[in-house]
């Protein structure tokens, strides 16, 4: 057995105390001490929120947030993943709502509760202004809690520790989608292209690139990417 | 070793000769390579290339055709169940269409079955992770669509198979290019926030071997809000999804597929599905490590398509290409081998080297790209060393802020931005460590326009399946691919379904031809597929384990 | 002059006339609204609990965030044009000035913002007019008279309750009718002005709101009005909005019109009001005097 002679950090995994090597991210931790994650690991990247972790670090009341396969282990880190929170999602057809001001108050009637406790910003670990985009939902600015809220990776950390119940981050994606289908003009080339298209526009010049022999059609493709569109400087 | 703005000490110095001949060379264009120097520079330094990454496959119906040998160890493994341990005469779940895969090619496909008019308790979508947890969710640069008056479905068809040497499938590409625009606008409708300006039109900038600005992105964390909305849209319509419950072998009666048998991750219990349809759409193989690189790829991608796949008589095609994104992050070490989306790049940063020289034009194909930092890194000294002994070359990302203005990288690079910041880095001010890392399988399960499969029965879409992207994928193009093919495979399939008057009898009589077909090539593997999840336990753990059930 | 404003979560909304019919008004005087960089929800009524710290922490974080603006404007003053929020935010400055345990508990939780020092001073902006500029001032830079605009101020409850943060007498009020006096309009006064519209009942026992509207809204017009001018978002909606259900209730019920005062100002100035915000158009009247 090779002679381990790096050096290694305590860390307390829902309230064990392993020894693991420095410079491992909490996930990698957790799994060197024998965990093999079913739940709690998702894209391992910090887009998916599975791997969503709460801790405290050594000496210290404060109860911070993190994403494991994003945050380095520390020594002394006391910690758990919080693979899921069971926060309510309301439906809705959005072809048949409108973005009136007071929409997203309609399905989660909860966001008015706001006590403005910031409890959840600081439970946040994309470090996002949860309780301002809440706020933006409560007066009625769906363009700015689809702007603040637009990093979330739907961890649920939010939801799991305010104290009003609040379901931040459904309501937030209610808030982006009707944004994105109300707020947002609609692009004026899509529907000339689709037109196009379905007009048969370009069939004939697909067709010829289709039966194009191989050296003709390696030929057209640099030409092609020679005249490719450049950056104006 | 001291520790200067997230950098140690020994690495500044290159990090000022990156910053010194920013300027100039924030004017300069590096030549495109010919194609003759694009083989060149692949067959010398891409890493399909090396003599043992290939093994030849010996059983089914691509026999004899090359994969990477850690596919191939797959394909030829053991299966996780035989006859003896299920009881398929008891069916769990009676369905229309079965999705094996909740991510963007197999929520699209549910999605587009419904709308055709399968009703929703007459579909089923299981997947081994959470709903959403899939390299979808992952994807940041962009989406490509030829809407632009300056561009054309047509030229976007040609980039498509120039990038991917054309070898694509052209009947597959122009789908892809065709359906592109109409994609785009369904996403619209359901009120997905792509970049746009105050008038709405798309911000579109370029992509690796793109030839028009097409690349439609929501920020850089495009695939994540494309697979939000998708997932949002599933929930309201009250579709269902079983988590966390993998696909351990599909069933047959011999010749179609008729079925799955699907295995809950938490409690070990199977469920038995028969369905008349089958859409596969699990994804990719990151997670094989191929060549020991490293991967962008989420926790689950184990490449089991391809083996449920396989078994049941299906072709693969391209497996012999695999795509290494040329920029992975190489520091710090947290982060090796996660992705650093080709928006970096699109948004103007340059590929330099050690002393800030470029050496590569930014947006060459993924294959040439990744070849040629391969090739600074192993057949020149100039590249950059980090303390674990990766090699690696810059990406300038502060180039960004000097074309196109400051707090350009914040606001359009949040993700990136944040991944760097986590660890004390700020990529607006100094440029970041990159080398390539193990991305996207060009290749699989062989469909046709209609995502059908060899195999009557199995449908197929999104990276699992193959034929679309040919040798090499563009940016931007998978997740039109997840989205164009995720919805041919959710209408085909219905239509399929409509016709067909019966449910089919479920056997794993598959399994038998497969084992007869491994004992007759001599094959004894010690392997056991499909691998569901890969192993990162300790070492030291693992070798004290005991096998006692509690 | 620059001024820290809190705007409230209606006039963002709901009422948005309110606001931009000040901002035309104050443009004239040369005063700038300067909203709040960051602020949140007032609290409305369950900020007006006195023994939960954690009900007020929204308003210590306005108050906060006026004070750092105020630093930099140089003014301890926040400025509000919203009745329900003036009296909010004023309830809860005088609790954190006169329960410093409290304060210093709010402060400690409020972690992420500078502490509260209670210097703040909240001030509506009928007072900030009558205080620091003068209703004379006012009348001086009017562009044109109010053509003795027949209209009854209306007060509700929330600008003269309690006692300690009322801005006007709460058994006769004298500040609207004094500016309005001077700005040329005919003030009628009525036994109804400090009544409570309904408030919240409007929820959930719209009746009560509706007898209440029929009531004052009646009673104004006996005693010759056209209009009303108030100062709430919510009792605007109750006199205004729900004169559609005494109607229903009452088919013989006269409509009349509720203006924001900043709209009556706005006029003075010689400035258009955005008549399609109202429910019951003011158009009528204010052509019978002259005043579109």
């Amino acid at each position: 057995m090779e002679e381990n002679k790096e050096k290694t950090i305590k860390v307390y995994i829902m309230g064990k105390e392993h020894q693991v090597p420095e410079g491992l991210t909490i996930m990698k931790a957790i799994e060197y001490a024998g965990y093999k994650l079913v739940r709690g690991a998702g894209c391992r990247a910090g887009f998916c929120g599975a791997c969503a972790t709460v801790y405290r670090k050594a000496n210290e009341y404060k109860l911070r947030v993190a994403l494991a396969c994003q945050t380095l282990a520390e020594d002394g880190m006391y910690l758990t993943e919080i693979p899921f929170v069971p926060a309510n999602k309301a439906k809705y057809e959005l072809e048949k709502i409108k973005p009136s001001p007071n929409i997203i108050l309609q399905y989660y009637p909860e966001v008015a509760r706001c006590v403005a406790c910031n409890t959840c910003t600081k439970s946040c670990p994309q470090d996002l202004k949860v309780m301002d985009y809440i706020q933006a939902m409560k007066r009625g600015d769906i363009a700015r809690a689809a702007e603040l809220s637009f990093d979330c990776v739907q961890c649920g950390l939010c939801a799991a520790r305010c104290p009003a119940e609040i379901v931040h981050y459904h309501a937030a994606q209610l808030a982006r989608r009707l944004y994105g289908k109300y707020l947002a003009k609609p692009s004026p080339n899509l529907e000339k292209r689709i037109k196009e298209i379905e007009e048969g526009k370009y069939d004939e010049e697909i067709k010829r690139l289709k039966s194009m022999g191989l050296e003709e059609m390696k030929k057209r493709y640099m030409e092609q990417q020679k005249n490719a569109e450049k950056e104006e400087a | 070793m001291e520790m200067i703005r997230g950098y140690p000490d020994y690495m500044r110095e290159s990090i000022e000769m990156v910053a010194k001949t920013r300027e100039a060379r924030a004017k300069e264009t590096m030549r495109r390579l010919t194609l003759e120097e694009r083989d060149e520079v692949l067959k010398n330094f891409h890493p399909d290339y090396k003599p043992d990454a290939k093994a030849e496959i010996r059983i089914g119906r691509s026999k004899g055709e090359k994969a990477p040998k850690e596919v191939v160890e797959l394909l030829e493994a053991m299966p996780l169940i035989d006859e003896s341990d299920v009881n398929l005469n008891q069916i769990d779940f009676d369905v229309d269409i079965l999705i094996i895969g909740g991510g963007g090619a197999g929520t699209v496909a549910a999605l587009w079955a419904y709308y055709s008019g399968v009703p929703i308790e007459n579909i089923l979508m299981c997947t081994k992770l959470r709903h959403g947890d899939a390299n979808t969710m992952m994807a940041q640069g962009g989406i490509q669509a030829a809407d632009r008056p300056e561009d054309s479905p047509a030229i976007h068809y040609l980039d498509v198979l120039g990038g991917g040497h054309f070898t694509n499938n052209p009947d597959l590409v122009e789908k892809l290019v065709m359906e592109a625009p109409k994609i785009i606008k369904w996403h619209e409708q359901l009120g997905v926030m792509y970049d746009k300006d105050e008038n709405g039109n798309f911000i579109e900038i370029s992509g690796g071997g793109t030839s028009r600005f097409r690349m439609h992105s929501a920020k850089d964390y495009t695939g994540m809000e494309i697979m939000r909305v998708l997932r949002d849209e599933f929930r309201n319509l009250g579709m269902r999804v079983l988590e966390f419950t993998s696909a351990v072998e599909l069933l047959t009666d011999g010749n179609e597929v008729t079925g799955a048998v699907l295995f809950n991750m938490e409690t070990k219990q199977y469920y038995v599905v028969r369905a008349k349809a089958v859409i596969l759409a699990t994804g990719g193989f990151g997670r094989l490590h191929i060549m020991g690189f490293p991967t962008t790829n989420h926790y689950g991608a184990t490449g089991d398509g391809l083996v449920l796949a396989y078994r049941t008589g299906a072709r693969l095609v391209d497996m012999d290409s695999v795509q290494y994104h040329p920029t992975g992050a190489a520091f710090p070490e947290p982060i090796v081998g996660l992705l650093i989306t080709e928006k970096v790049r699109g948004l103007g940063a340059q590929v330099v080297n050690k002393y800030g020289k470029q050496f590569v034009f930014p947006l060459e194909p993924r294959d040439v790209e990744a070849a040629s930092i391969i090739k600074e890194c192993y057949s020149t000294e100039n590249y950059v060393v980090t303390p674990t002994g990766l090699r690696g070359v810059w990406l300038d990302s502060p180039l960004i802020e000097l074309l196109r203005g400051e707090g350009t990288v914040v606001k359009s690079l949040g993700a990136m931005y944040r991944m760097f910041h986590r660890f004390g880095i700020d990529m607006s001010q100094d440029p970041i460590l990159t080398f390539p890392t193990l991305h996207y399988q060009n290749g699989g399960v062989a469909i046709n326009v209609n995502a059908e499969t060899d195999v009557k029965g199995l449908f197929a879409c999104g990276e699992v399946a193959g034929g679309v992207h040919g040798k090499n994928r563009l940016m931007g193009n998978s997740l039109l691919d997840v989205n164009v093919f995720g919805k041919i495979a959710g209408i085909s399939a219905a239509k399929y379904v409509k016709h067909k008057k019966s449910k089919g009898k479920l056997t794993l009589a598959h399994l038998d031809r497969y084992m007869k077909e491994l004992k007759e090539a001599g094959i004894k593997s010690e392997k056991r597929a499909p691998m569901l999840l890969p192993d990162y336990r300790g070492k030291a753990v693992l070798s004290r384990k005991l096998d006692i059930v509690v | 002059m620059d001024i820290p404003y809190f705007p409230g979560c209606s006039l963002k909304s709901n009422t948005r006339y309110f606001e931009d019919s000040a901002r035309e008004f104050f443009a004239e005087l040369g005063i700038n609204l300067v909203e709040l960089p960051e602020w949140n929800c007032c609290g409305t009524v369950y900020s007006l609990t006195t023994d939960d710290i954690m009900r007020h922490i929204a308003s210590v974080r306005n108050l906060v965030h006026a004070q750092e603006l105020g630093k930099k404007l140089g003014t301890n003053k926040l400025m509000t044009l919203c009745a329900m929020c003036y009296n909010t935010l004023a309830q809860v400055n005088a609790l954190a000035r006169s329960r410093p345990d409290d304060l210093k508990t709010a402060n400690e939780f409020i972690d992420d913002l500078p502490d509260y020092e209670a210097q703040v001073e909240v001030v509506h902006a009928l007072s900030f007019l009558n205080e620091n500029v003068s209703f004379e001032k006012v009348a001086k830079l009017a562009k044109r008279k109010l053509n003795g605009l027949r209209v009854a101020p209306y007060y509700g409850c929330l600008l003269v309750r309690p006692e300690h943060v009322k801005i006007d007498d709460r058994e006769k009020p004298a500040l609207m009718p004094k500016l309005f006096g001077l700005l040329g309009a005919t003030v009628v006064d009525f036994p109804y002005s400090v009544e409570c519209c309904g408030s919240y009942h409007t929820v959930n026992m719209k009746d009560v709101v509706v007898e209440k509207t029929r009531t004052i809204i009646g009673s104004a017009r006996e005693n010759g009005a056209d209009a009303i001018v108030l100062s709430c978002p919510l009792c605007e909606f109750n006199l205004d909005e729900r004169q559609k259900d005494v109607r229903m209730k009452y088919p013989g019920f006269e409509r009349m019109p509720v203006f924001y005062f900043t709209e009556l100002l706005a006029l003075a100035m010689g400035k258009k009001i955005n008549m399609g915000a109202h429910y019951v158009s003011p158009e009528n009247v204010l052509k019978k005097y002259g005043l579109v």
